[in-house]
C-alpha cells in the first residue's frame, strides 16, 4: 500500500501525517485526526453529511478528496467553528431555531451554511436553497435549517451596523 | 393566556438538551466508536435472486494477511434472523444482497480484499419476481409448506358489511400501488460488537428500540438478556426502520466472538440499499358504500403486501393497516382482507410511516372520490363522516380525546379551501388529507412498560435515566420538560441519561409512537415519587400540609404564598443533611391498562396545493397547511419540526422515492439515483397545534412522531387530481406517470 507524508492544518493545528495514496480526507479527519465531528455518509458526494471547509472558504466533500491533495493546505472542520467566546451565529441560530434533529447531517449543514455565509454578504433565499441542494435531511426538510441561515444572516448583519464595520 | 400560567415549562420552547453537542460535533454515533484491537467487517452478499449454493471456498480469504475471522452458515447453523430466514446461507439463497458469508480484517482494506477471494458456485434457480407469479399455480413454492408464496393472511370482518352494500345508495371501487422504497437514513446501517468474552456481548448500533435488540441477540447466541448490552447514544435517523435487529447485527456479533476482539460492520452506499429494506410494493383495492345522506356505512379493503424472501416483523403491517378501516369515519362495518407474499424481491419491512402513510395514499384518494361522486365537498364529507372524542370504533378503540374536526376546519379555514378547491385554473389544485395515530400501542407483550428513575442531587440536580431512544425527534428533552414540570426545576437543570441498557430502566422502545404517552407518564411518576419525598420535608419546614405546596421556578411554596418560599436546591440539601439523610431518588413506570391498542390517538388534517407541469409532468409542491392533534405541545417548535419533517417525508415518497428494482436487483442504489427533494423543491410548512388535552397523557400529551405523515401523502395526490382531473393510483407520482394520465385525458 503506497502511502505518503502531508502537513495539514486543521482548525488551526499543524498536522504531519502518513496516509495511504487512496485515503480521503473524510477517513484521515476521522481515523487519523480523531475529529468525528465530520460525518460519514454516502461517501459518494450525494448526501453533504461530511462536508467541510477549505481555506479559500469553499465548501468542500470531504469524503470525495483526496488527502494527498491537502499537502501544505488548511481545513476547517465543525471542531472548529466555535470560539473561547461561545459558539459560532450559525450554531446559535441552528439550536435556537430547532434545525437540529438526530444530528447526523447537522456537521455538514453548518459547514455548508457557513462557507455560504463566508463568501458572500446576504445571500437571497435562492442563494441559500442552492448552496443547501448537496445536502439531505429527512428529519427537518431542511425547513427549520432555512430559517436558522436566515436568522444567522440577519444577525450577522445587525452586528455588523451596530459595530460600524464592513464586511 | 392561561397556559402560561398554569405550567412553568410544559408548552413553552425549550432549546433540545443535546443540542449543543449535536451542533458543534461532540456527539458520539456508532461509526465513531473507537475500541482498542477493533477490526473491519464486511459482509459477501448473493449477486442472484434466487440460486442454489454449490460450493463456498473461504481458504483464500482465511490465508489473506490480515484476515482474523471468516463465516459461513457452517458457523451459524442454528442462527436465524426472522422466522424463515438464516443469518448466513449454504444452500439456497432468495434474494440479491442475501448474506452468505463475512469477514473481519485488520482494516477495511483488507476485508474488502478478502470478500473477493472467496469462491461460490451457484445453480441459478427460476425466481419469482412478481406477487402475480408468486401467486400463480404453477410458481415454484420459495419455502416448504407455504400455499401460493402466502406467508401471512388476515381477514376480519366488523358489522355486516354485505347488507350496507346491498342498501346502499352509492358504491364506489379503486385500486391503488404503492412501489418499494427505502428509508435513506442519513446514517448508514452500522453495528460495533464487542463479543471477546464469550459471556457478554455490547453492541452499539443505531435503535429504535434497545430493548428488542437484547432479546434477539440474547436468544440468538444463547445468552441471558441481561448478558446483552445495548448501547446507543445517538441514531442518525429512525424512519420507521431502526426496530429491529438486521443480520448485520448478529454477524458482527458473530465475527467478534470468532476473533476474539470487537468488530464494526457498516454499510457502503449501495449495499445500504440491500441492508435496509423499507417498504414493497403494496396493492390495494378498496370499496365503499354511503347512505342518501352521504354517511359513510361500510368499507372495505383488500390488501397484498410483497414481503419479499423472508418474513420478519411484516405481518405487523397487517394489524396495523387493518385497524385503519374504522379508525377514522364513524362506519358500520368494514372488511378486511390481507397477506403477505413471498418474492424473490429484498425482504421487507417498514418506510417511514409504517406502512398508514402509504396506506392513506391510496385510502384518502378512494375516499376523496367518494365524495367527488356524490358531488360532495371533501371537507364537508370529512365533517360529516369523521370520528369525535367518546366515540368507540368497531373494533373496540376508544378515542378519549379528539381533535380530528377542529385539524379539518382549521386547515381548511387557512388555507381558504372554498374558494380554491376544483377552482384553481388548469393544472393547479388543492387537496386534503387527514389521520389518525395511536401514542403507543400494546400487542407485542403482556406489558408495554416503559419505566423511568431520576436521582436528585444535594446540589439541586437531578439525572433522569430512561431507557427510551432519541433518534432525533427530541424526546430525552420532552421527558427532562415533563419532569421539570412535575419538580418545579428547569429541563436545563436535568441531565438525562440514556443509550445503555445496563444503566437504563426497561422501556420497550421509541415506536408506535409511544415515548411522549408512554414513557412520557413513567417520568411523571418517576418524578412524583421524588417529589413526595420531598414534600414530607418541606410541610414540616413550611408547617403546610403537603398537598398544598407548590413546586415552581426552582422553589416550594405553600400554594398562593411565593413569598415564604423554599430554595428547591436547599430542600434537597436538607432532605439530606438531616437525621434521616435521605438521598432523594424517584422511581415509576406507566403500561397501559389495556390489552391491546393505545389509550391515546392523535389526529391531523393537511391541505397541500400543487402545480402540475403538463410538458414535463413534474409536480410542484406549492404550500402545505398542516393541522396536528398532539394533546398538549410540551414543546412547541419541536412538534413543528417534527410535523415538517414528516411533510417532508411525506413530499419525498408521494412525489419521488422508488426503490426500482430488476431481476431483484436495486436498480438506483444511491442517493443522487434515488430522488429524495432537495431544499428548492421544499415547500414552507404551516403548522397549527390543535390541544385537545388528553385525559391520559402526560399534561394531556399525545404523539406527533408519525401521526402527521400519514396525512400528507393523500394530501397532495389528491392536490394533483384536482389539477389535471384525475386520479395517479400509483405511488410515487413521478412525472412519468403524470404525462400517462394527461395523455389518457387527451384520449
Amino acid at each position: 500500500m503506497s502511502k505518503r507524508q502531508i502537513e495539514l492544518s486543521v482548525n488551526g493545528d499543524r498536522y504531519v501525517l502518513t496516509v495511504p495514496v487512496h485515503a480521503t480526507l473524510l477517513e484521515v479527519l476521522r481515523d487519523q485526526v480523531g475529529l468525528t465531528g465530520t460525518k460519514r455518509g454516502c461517501t459518494s458526494g450525494a448526501c453533504g453529511v461530511c462536508t467541510v471547509q477549505r481555506e479559500d472558504a469553499a465548501a468542500v466533500l470531504s469524503c470525495l478528496s483526496l488527502a494527498v491533495d491537502w499537502d501544505g493546505k488548511s481545513v476547517t472542520t465543525i471542531e472548529g467553528l466555535a470560539s473561547p467566546d461561545g459558539l459560532h451565529p450559525l450554531q446559535e441560530a441552528f439550536l435556537e431555531l430547532g434545525a437540529v434533529q438526530c444530528g447526523y447531517c447537522t456537521p455538514g449543514l453548518v459547514m455548508t451554511a457557513k462557507a455560504l455565509l463566508d463568501r458572500s454578504e446576504a445571500p437571497n433565499d435562492a442563494a441559500i436553497n442552492e448552496a443547501l441542494a448537496g445536502t439531505l435531511c429527512r428529519c427537518t426538510g431542511h425547513i427549520k435549517v432555512k430559517h436558522a441561515i436566515r436568522a444567522a444572516i440577519q444577525r450577522t448583519l445587525e452586528t455588523r451596523d451596530r459595530d460600524g464595520t464592513t464586511g | 393566556m392561561a397556559r402560561r400560567a398554569e405550567f412553568s415549562v410544559v408548552g413553552r420552547d425549550q432549546v433540545r438538551l443535546d443540542g449543543a453537542d449535536k451542533i458543534s460535533g461532540r456527539s458520539v454515533f456508532t461509526d465513531d466508536v473507537r475500541l482498542p484491537g477493533m477490526l473491519a467487517g464486511r459482509i459477501l452478499r448473493s449477486p442472484l435472486p434466487r440460486a442454489r449454493i454449490l460450493a463456498i471456498d473461504t481458504s483464500r480469504a482465511r490465508r489473506l494477511r490480515g484476515v482474523k475471522s471468516v463465516v459461513t452458515a457452517a458457523d451459524a447453523p442454528k442462527l436465524w434472523v426472522g422466522i424463515n430466514q438464516p443469518l448466513l446461507s449454504g444452500d439456497v439463497v432468495n434474494h440479491v444482497g442475501q448474506e452468505i458469508a463475512a469477514v473481519a480484517a485488520v482494516d477495511d482494506d483488507v476485508a474488502a480484499e478478502a470478500l473477493r477471494l472467496i469462491d461460490v458456485k451457484y445453480e441459478p434457480l427460476p425466481e419469482i419476481l412478481t406477487m402475480k407469479r408468486a401467486l400463480a399455480p404453477d410458481a415454484p413454492t420459495l419455502h416448504g409448506k407455504l400455499k401460493n408464496n402466502i406467508a401471512w393472511e388476515q381477514a376480519e370482518d366488523h358489522g355486516d358489511p354485505d347488507a350496507y352494500f346491498a342498501a346502499a345508495a352509492h358504491v364506489r371501487s379503486d385500486e391503488y400501488i404503492t412501489h418499494a422504497s427505502h428509508n435513506c437514513y442519513a446514517e448508514l446501517h452500522v453495528a460495533v460488537a464487542d463479543f471477546s468474552r464469550p459471556d457478554r456481548l455490547t453492541l452499539w448500533s443505531p435503535t429504535q428500540t434497545a430493548l428488542l435488540f437484547q432479546k434477539s441477540l440474547a436468544g440468538a447466541f444463547g445468552l441471558s438478556e441481561s448478558a446483552v448490552r445495548i448501547m446507543c447514544l445517538n441514531s442518525g435517523g429512525g424512519f420507521s426502520g431502526r426496530t429491529a435487529t438486521r443480520p448485520h447485527h448478529f454477524l458482527a456479533a458473530l465475527l467478534s466472538r470468532k476473533a476474539g476482539r470487537p468488530v464494526k460492520i457498516r454499510a457502503n452506499a449501495d449495499e445500504e440499499f440491500l441492508m435496509c429494506r423499507a417498504g414493497g410494493r403494496v396493492e390495494y383495492r378498496f370499496r365503499s358504500a354511503v347512505d342518501q345522506a352521504g354517511r359513510l356505512t361500510a368499507v372495505e379493503g383488500d390488501l397484498t403486501f410483497d414481503c419479499g424472501a423472508f418474513v420478519e416483523s411484516q405481518m405487523i403491517i397487517l394489524v396495523l393497516t387493518s385497524s385503519y378501516l374504522d379508525s377514522l369515519y364513524d362506519v358500520k362495518a368494514t372488511r378486511y382482507r390481507g397477506r403477505l407474499v413471498h418474492t424473490n424481491n429484498l425482504p421487507y419491512y417498514f418506510h417511514h410511516g409504517g406502512g398508514l402513510a402509504q396506506f392513506q395514499f391510496a385510502f384518502g384518494q378512494h375516499i376523496n372520490s367518494l365524495a367527488l361522486d356524490l358531488d360532495m365537498d371533501p371537507i364537508d364529507f370529512h365533517l360529516l363522516n369523521a370520528v369525535e372524542k367518546g366515540h368507540t370504533t368497531l373494533r373496540g378503540t376508544h378515542y378519549a380525546s379528539c381533535g380530528l374536526k377542529e385539524c379539518i376546519t382549521r386547515t381548511a379555514e387557512q388555507a381558504d379551501w372554498p374558494k380554491k378547491h376544483r377552482k384553481r385554473g388548469p393544472y393547479r389544485g388543492i387537496g386534503i388529507g387527514i389521520g389518525a395515530m395511536a401514542s403507543g400501542a400494546k400487542g407485542m407483550f403482556k406489558h408495554d412498560t416503559s419505566a423511568a428513575f431520576i436521582k436528585i442531587a444535594e446540589d439541586g440536580r437531578a439525572s433522569l435515566f430512561t431507557g427510551l431512544p432519541d433518534m432525533g425527534q427530541s424526546s430525552h428533552t420532552a421527558m427532562a420538560i415533563i419532569a421539570a414540570e412535575v419538580l418545579g426545576i428547569q429541563p436545563t437543570d436535568i441531565t438525562v441519561v440514556s443509550g445503555d441498557t445496563d444503566v437504563a430502566p426497561l422501556d420497550v422502545g421509541a415506536f408506535t409512537q409511544r415515548g411522549t404517552f408512554t414513557t412520557g407518564n413513567a417520568v411523571k411518576n418517576a418524578s412524583l415519587d421524588a417529589r413526595r419525598q420531598l414534600e414530607q420535608v418541606a410541610a414540616a419546614k413550611l408547617d403546610v400540609p403537603a398537598a398544598d405546596l407548590e413546586f415552581r421556578d426552582g422553589r416550594v411554596y405553600p400554594k398562593g404564598q411565593p413569598e415564604n418560599a423554599f430554595d428547591f436546591g436547599k430542600l434537597v440539601f436538607e432532605t439530606l443533611h438531616s437525621r434521616e439523610g435521605r438521598f432523594v431518588m424517584g422511581r415509576g413506570f406507566y403500561n397501559s391498562p389495556l390489552l391491546t391498542g393505545s389509550m391515546a390517538y392523535s389526529f391531523g388534517a393537511q391541505i397541500a396545493e400543487v402545480t402540475v407541469d403538463p410538458d414535463t409532468g413534474i409536480v410542484t409542491v406549492e404550500r402545505v397547511v398542516a393541522a396536528h392533534d398532539v394533546g398538549r405541545a410540551l414543546n412547541p417548535r419541536i412538534v413543528e419540526g417534527q410535523i415538517d419533517g414528516q411533510v417532508f417525508s411525506g413530499m419525498s415518497q408521494a412525489l419521488f422515492e422508488e426503490t426500482e428494482l430488476d431481476s431483484g436487483q436495486v436498480m438506483n442504489p444511491s442517493r443522487l439515483d434515488y430522488k429524495m427533494p432537495r431544499a428548492f423543491e421544499m415547500p414552507e410548512v404551516e403548522h397549527i397545534i390543535v390541544e385537545s388535552i388528553d385525559p391520559h397523557g402526560p399534561f394531556g400529551a399525545k404523539e406527533v412522531g408519525e401521526g402527521p405523515i400519514v396525512c400528507t401523502m393523500q394530501a397532495i395526490a389528491n392536490a394533483v387530481a384536482d389539477a389535471i382531473g384525475e386520479p395517479i393510483t400509483e405511488m410515487p407520482i413521478t412525472p412519468w406517470r403524470v404525462l400517462k394520465a394527461l395523455s389518457r385525458r387527451r384520449g
